[in-house]
């Protein structure tokens, strides 16, 4: 079960240790974009060149904020010329200047498309855009890069995740949060299985909303971005428990899975709930024999980005309770508006639990050496 | 060491297999149940919200099978299953089922001349 974090087990002889170091943080979701659509289509068969799909900026719900005429980007990531985050060099400079040395990369894919044929041909482009134009790029922040699968098309996935084994600057798979039946479906169990025999996490990213998605909230859609920007993310919990009940993580227990989409906040109520019937649902499942909650430690991870936080008053107790030590990682979500950096994240927590938080649970959870 | 407490439940051919009588001693009541030819007393009280555990339906457990998804069923009139809230409980321990450190309190339960005793109340 939890951990019930005892603030008067530590001892806190000075402000020292809350520190304002946040250099040498790992940066666990940065989404870098093609400079324009035309980058992306050169990586396509040229089958698939011309045909018609949906550009990454949601015309739905966008941001009544950030560079125009979108607003999903922060205006610090604008550029000359090209979208912004399009540049490795530049980006690199702007995530230093957030205290980082590392990144781990995760370019949005178009969502689940219809034709998934052309879904995943469109996530072998970018997997291929992003080894040679980011991650072979000598930039001043190490670059680590993300496999996009299209859960769809589990077999064409697992070929895809075959053609990058061995290549170790992929450090996770990712697919869309928008998908079309919650992740721990029997649908998906090849796929599961050949990733958690890669080693690799699987990270869920919301991809902006863009393919054949459902609708954004369980009740139907809202009218403003306010309220699709603080519910929509919530989706992932409904990944979250299909995976526990529905035993994948008993069956796989290698696999492991990190949440970007920010959300952290309202997962451990939500959790709480799933335990509190467990005793009575378990013969529904007698496949999953332990409470829900005590999956997240060995399987689950939660990125920063958005994030609410506590105030700085009750930091040390809400971080005991929602075990933020151990699940929570700092992921900046540049270029995106809400882009935070890594001196923003829980300024008056320990310095125990920050650096835990800005650097080594994501050193132990994506296996990062040593820059050499 | 004086004696200890017993109490008289009825003539063991009157609880045949798979069946409870209720003993209203204590607070609660106690069940005793024959189980296969085994006797066995639980409360009456669940440990989870206090429920009168012993008017659940004596049952097995679901467990699963050898391949993802298949469900069998086991230990056939082995379970005693809450009627609040369906905690269920392996009736020879009181041992809750889902969770470990939870538990019906039970006494021992002793055949004597054909007459059937719950020891300790």
């Amino acid at each position: 079960m939890w951990k019930v974090y005892d603030p008067m087990s530590v001892t806190v002889g000075n402000e020292s240790v809350r520190t304002e170091t946040v250099l040498g943080s790992i940066d666990t979701a940065v989404h870098p974009t093609f400079t324009s659509d035309a980058e992306l289509r050169q990586y396509l068969p040229r089958a698939y060149r011309d045909r018609p799909f949906p550009n990454s900026l949601r015309y739905l719900y966008s941001p009544p904020t950030g560079v125009a005429p979108y607003g999903s980007y922060s205006a610090e990531a604008r550029q000359a010329a090209g979208t912004p985050g399009s540049d490795p060099e530049l980006a690199a400079e702007h995530l230093a200047a957030y205290g980082s040395d590392e990144a781990i990369l995760l370019p949005l894919a178009r969502g689940v498309l219809p034709n998934l044929d052309l879904g995943t041909e469109i996530c072998k482009a970018i997997n291929t855009w992003l080894a040679e134009r980011w991650l072979s790029a000598a930039t001043e922040v190490r670059y680590h890069g993300s496999i996009r699968l299209n859960p769809l098309d589990v077999e064409g996935s697992i070929t895809e995740l075959e053609r990058w084994a061995g290549d170790d600057r992929m450090v996770q798979v990712s697919v869309p949060l928008e998908a079309h039946l919650p992740y721990g479906h029997r649908v998906y169990h090849r796929l599961w299985e050949a990733v958690a025999a890669s080693g690799l996490p699987v990270a869920v990213r919301n991809d902006g909303y863009s393919g054949a998605s459902f609708h954004p909230t369980p009740s139907g859609f809202p009218r403003h971005y306010a309220e699709f920007a603080a519910l929509q993310q919530n989706n992932y919990i409904y990944h979250l428990t299909s995976l526990v009940a529905e035993g994948v993580f008993e069956r796989l227990p290698a696999l492991r899975w990190v949440f970007t989409d920010g959300g952290f906040d309202v997962m451990l109520p939500l959790m709480w709930r799933m335990d509190m019937d467990w005793p009575i649902t378990r013969v529904e499942t007698p496949w999953v024999p332990h409470l829900p909650s005590e999956y997240l430690r060995r399987h689950v991870r939660f990125v920063t980005s958005p994030f609410e936080g506590p105030p700085d008053d009750i930091v040390d107790e809400w971080s005991g309770i929602w075990d933020a030590g151990s699940l929570l990682m700092y992921g900046s979500a540049y270029p995106m508006w809400m882009s935070t950096g890594a001196r923003d994240i829980l300024p008056a927590a320990l310095a125990e639990v920050r650096d835990r938080v800005l650097r080594g649970t994501a050193e132990e959870f994506f296996a990062l050496r040593p820059r050499s | 060491m004086s004696e200890q407490k017993r109490t008289f439940v009825c003539h063991v051919d009157d609880l045949p297999p798979g069946t409870m009588k209720f003993l209203p001693v204590g607070k609660q009541g106690i069940g005793v149940y024959n189980v296969k030819g085994d006797f066995y007393a639980l409360s009456n009280y669940c440990p989870h919200r206090g429920a009168p555990l012993c008017l659940g339906p004596v049952s097995g457990e679901v467990r699963p099978g050898d391949e993802p998804y298949e469900l069998t069923w086991e230990r056939d009139q082995e379970i005693v299953r809450c009627p609040w809230h369906g905690w269920e409980f392996e009736i020879a321990t009181g041992n809750a089922l889902a969770l470990k450190n939870h538990k019906a309190r039970s006494w021992p339960v002793t055949v004597e001349d054909g007459s059937v005793y719950v020891e300790g109340v």
